[in-house]
């Protein structure tokens, strides 16, 4: 049954990348496609710009998933294992920063980092007399500081649980063969969180490959082009869906390589099963004094991650218009008609109350269809695993305007084009590879041994399945939720072909401010949007005592 | 219970009969597509003087198509609007559409250029029914030019500052030098389109891409045709190129950072968001003395469009003076000689003042292919 279940979920995650696929071998300009062939690719292998752009995509994904990685992997370690003080409020603290829009932290990093009109910039000119520009967003070190920061989120989000059930055992003994704390620390805490911390680099990497704000608003200016601008100016440029596709194709086999090097490095998956047969209780460390260097380092993330950025959206959203002399003007020159316009905006209200509703129910499905293909690839001996595992990540290798296009092509002509069904649909297949990939982390981490022991019961995969798997997944299901639930709260790739007449959706709204020049007032959405999120995650963690982690 | 290899075949069929079907209706939506773009009358825009009289005829043949489309359009009941242009705008302009014309349902999609084509091509290819008529500038040309269109003259034509016998032009993007008022003072800045190019204001510029269909591409177009002259054409692009400026994608996010101080100048920015914003007090204004460049926002009827009467109704009452009006009350630019607006050319760069219009006609209908002979080789080579 979860064979049919995965395949079921398989063949819809498939289809739209097939589609995409036979797209790429067609050619001609929209509307004079003529036949089958390869004239696509031909034009790829023979852009010459193609190696170099490759190089930056690398450097830009690589350097922005280890910096967001690394840190996210530090942050779950203070969280999960330390006695740093204000537990409730450093367990909340990195979780905020995900739910800024990540559109809304370039503009924010943008006018904070900009060479000649940034904030910190004129600060050190103001006050410290330094007129040569010291931070420039327009750089390669600027994309990958706002996308690392970007990544930080998903590396937590994924090492917090590992950390949550690790056996104490293991580092119990290291301390009695007489290891030192942070020798134990490098040598048997963090090899054991190795699978978790490649899921997590693998798809942050996956995911700074293919983004496209970043690169546009922060790599253009400075000349720098990335992999993916060539796939969106194959659509925007040349308006050639085929030759789209087939830059896309790159990409898939770039990923295909990540994943290769990915399944290798955790083959032996039974190696980092920490969750066993065995009673435990998670063992908190005192490191003494650097528990405040711990505290300092959450607050710090905090501040950069979410703090600052928010506060230059307040200010930016309450002032006429955004220089260096205006921004320091506040709140002298404050002034609210921007969330006044936003209030009356024809889409806001509706739009973000069509995004809540379809958000939350597509979280609720996608974390169930990835627990389900995860099961079935770790826990059973179906055939076709590799390929399950393929495909539940492939959809993490195309840009999400080209997967777009691909569902288009599927929904058209049928009762679900136009509707928020189809929406639904397009946001669980482009969020599916995080669920997934979530899911198999966790369930590699659950000993083989607490199913076995089922199986010689006698006991059917749906008792393995719902009496063992499930509630000890429960942890991480919080947080898959959550992560999920905040990724399509706030797309705008994938829902902008797929949005229709009188189905708004809040976020392209929001993103309608910023492509038209308005980011006072998309500032001013995005501060409401983050205002109402951050209540949300608040009430969740402290009336419902909610767990995020995944 | 079924075997696993069973089980495994019929999810295989499964994906691929949805996939087949996928196919097969994409295929037969490329067919329909060549056949339609084989009946496309081809674009011709022309420049007319307005003649005496010429509004009252306008009017006159107006309230005509008017009283003839309306009972169908009624009976059809809905128009559904892709547009580029602000929601805000649509709200306001559908509204005031649906208070004229009782009855008619209208609704709107909002999307970029790229998008709009990608959705409206992908939807003719596949044979449907979706919407009625493209609001946009860059969009329609190339619609058009695969075949979605369906041709429309406007009745209204001889009171337009640009025509075109296959679309109706219902506002204008109109472009102007902008300069940052805290950066630059007006004995320094250029004189012409063409002295941006000039050394002195390396690092100053914001310059839009102009191997993309956007507005400094447009502009290219027009000052090529207005010039002829290879040299002189070359020497500028080359100069803009020399100035060794990063190229921005987004002409909204580039004037942003020309108003916050990143650069001085933006080459270029669109009228109507030039003029909101010295409305505001923002340190922003335009070199009235420089010609705008003039390129059509067109109201094109989709080829396969459900409603067709209650679009081409739509396109007429957005050039009559109501349509027009309404236009200008959303700070947008009129497409008509005889209308006076605060945005019109005349009110912002002064009687006399003889506008840059885009007429070239490869330009008009395959922006990329005109692209492709006459800025590439110059810009990438």
């Amino acid at each position: 049954m979860p064979v049919v279940g995965s395949a079921i979920v398989g063949a819809a995650i498939i289809t739209p990348v097939l589609v995409v696929l036979w797209r790429s071998v067609t050619t001609g300009r929209l509307g004079f496609t003529v036949a089958f062939n390869l004239t696509n690719y031909l034009r790829v292998f023979g852009d010459k710009d193609i190696l170099p752009m490759l190089g930056n995509s690398v450097v830009y994904a690589g350097g922005a998933a280890l910096l967001g990685t690394c840190l996210g992997a530090l942050l779950a370690w203070i969280v999960a294992r330390t006695n740093t003080p204000g537990k409730t409020l450093v367990e909340l603290m990195p979780l905020y920063p995900i739910l800024m829009p990540p559109v809304m932290k370039n503009i924010a990093w943008i006018l904070l980092l900009a060479p000649r009109s940034g904030i910190l910039n004129g600060m050190l000119q103001q006050f410290f007399g330094i007129g040569t520009p010291v931070f420039n967003a327009f750089s390669m070190a600027g994309m990958i500081w706002v996308f690392g920061l970007a990544c930080v989120p998903l590396g937590y989000l994924f090492l917090l649980p590992v950390f949550l059930s690790f056996d104490p055992s293991l580092e119990e003994s290291a301390y009695i063969a007489g290891s030192k704390p942070l020798h134990t620390m490098f040598k048997i805490t963090f090899p054991l969180a190795v699978p978790a911390f490649f899921s997590a680099f693998v798809l942050n990497f996956l995911r700074g490959l293919r983004s496209f704000e970043t690169p546009v608003l922060q790599g253009t200016p400075a000349n720098i082009n990335v992999f993916v601008s060539r796939v969106y100016d194959s659509m925007a440029l040349e308006f050639n869906t085929g030759l789209a596709t087939a830059y896309s194709v790159i990409l898939v086999v770039l990923s295909a390589i990540t994943l290769y090097f990915y399944v290798r490095a955790t083959r032996f998956s039974e190696r980092y099963a920490t969750i066993t047969g065995k009673g435990y209780r998670v063992k908190v460390i005192d490191i003494g004094p650097w528990k405040y260097a711990t505290f300092l380092t959450v607050f710090i993330y905090f501040l950069v991650g979410i703090l600052i950025p928010f506060v230059v959206l307040i200010v930016v959203s309450m002032i006429p218009y955004f220089d260096y002399d205006t921004f320091m003007s506040f709140p002298s020159n404050a002034v609210l008609t921007n969330y006044y316009t936003v209030m009356h905006h024809p889409s806001f209200v509706t739009g973000f109350y069509n995004s809540l509703v379809l958000s939350s129910t597509i979280a609720v499905i996608t974390v169930f269809a990835g627990i389900v293909m995860a099961f079935t690839i770790y826990r059973t001996r179906a055939p076709g695993t590799k390929l399950f595992e393929f495909i539940g990540t492939v959809p993490l290798a195309f840009p999400p305007l080209v997967l777009s296009v691909g569902l288009v092509i599927i929904f058209l002509g049928t009762p679900l084009y136009n509707s928020l069904w189809a929406l639904g649909i397009g946001l669980f297949v482009a969020y599916f590879p995080y669920a997934f990939r979530n899911a198999s982390g966790s369930i590699v981490n659950i000993h083989k041994e607490l199913d076995e022991a089922a199986w010689v019961h006698g006991a059917r995969w749906r008792h393995v399945f719902f009496k063992i798997t499930l509630p000890i997944l429960k942890p991480s299901v919080g947080g898959a939720l959550f992560y999920i639930f905040i990724e399509a709260i706030r797309n705008v790739d994938v829902a902008v072909l797929l949005t229709s007449p009188g189905k708004e959706y809040g976020p392209v709204t929001l993103f309608e401010y910023f492509r038209l020049g308005q980011w006072a007032e998309a500032a001013a959405g995005g501060v409401i949007y983050l205002i109402v999120l951050i209540v949300a995650v608040s009430v969740a963690k402290f009336a419902f005592k909610m767990k995020f982690s995944l | 219970m079924l075997s696993r290899a069973t089980k495994f075949i019929a999810a295989g069929l499964a994906a691929g009969v949805v996939f087949a079907g996928a196919v097969g209706a994409a295929e037969k939506a490329m067919k329909d597509a060549k056949a339609a773009a084989q009946k496309v009358v081809p674009s011709q825009v022309t420049k007319q003087a307005i003649g005496t009289g010429a509004t009252a005829a306008a009017a006159k043949a107006f309230a005509k198509v008017s009283a003839e489309l309306y009972p169908k359009a009624k009976q059809e009941g809905n128009l559904i609007i892709y547009s580029v242009w602000d929601v805000e705008h649509l709200k306001v302009i559908t509204d005031a559409f649906m208070k004229r014309y009782p009855g008619i349902k209208a609704t709107y999609w909002q999307g970029s250029n790229p998008e709009i084509i990608t959705r409206a091509m992908t939807e003719f290819q596949g044979g449907q029914s979706s919407f009625d008529i493209v609001l946009s500038d860059n969009a329609p040309p190339v619609i058009r030019a695969g075949g979605g269109i369906m041709s429309y003259n406007t009745v209204q034509r001889d009171v337009l500052y640009m025509h075109d016998p296959t679309m109706a032009t219902v506002s204008l993007q109109i472009q102007a030098l902008a300069y940052n008022t805290k950066k630059l003072k007006p004995a320094d800045l250029p004189k012409s389109w063409e002295e941006v190019a000039n050394p002195k204001y390396k690092g100053m510029v914001a310059l839009d891409d102009p191997m993309r269909a956007g507005p400094l591409s447009s502009m290219l177009s027009g000052l090529k045709t207005q010039w002829n002259d290879e040299a002189r054409f070359t020497r500028f692009l080359k100069g803009l190129k020399a100035l060794n400026v990063p190229v921005h994608k987004s002409t909204s996010a580039m004037f942003r950072l020309v108003i916050s101080g990143e650069y001085a100048i933006c080459m270029p920015a669109l009228l109507h968001d030039v003029i909101e914003e010295v409305h505001k007090g923002t340190p922003i204004s335009y070199v009235k003395t420089i010609p705008p460049v003039v390129f059509p926002r067109q109201a094109a009827v989709y080829a396969k469009a459900p409603d067709p009467n209650a679009a081409k109704l739509f396109a007429e009452w957005m050039i009559s003076e109501e349509g027009q009006k309404t236009i200008d009350s959303v700070g947008r630019e009129s497409s008509r000689k005889d209308f006076k607006s605060h945005t019109s050319i005349e009110a912002a760069f002064g009687k006399g003042t003889k506008p840059l219009p885009v007429t070239d006609k490869l330009f008009l209908e395959d922006p990329k292919k005109w692209l492709d002979i006459n800025v590439k080789p110059i810009w990438e080579g």
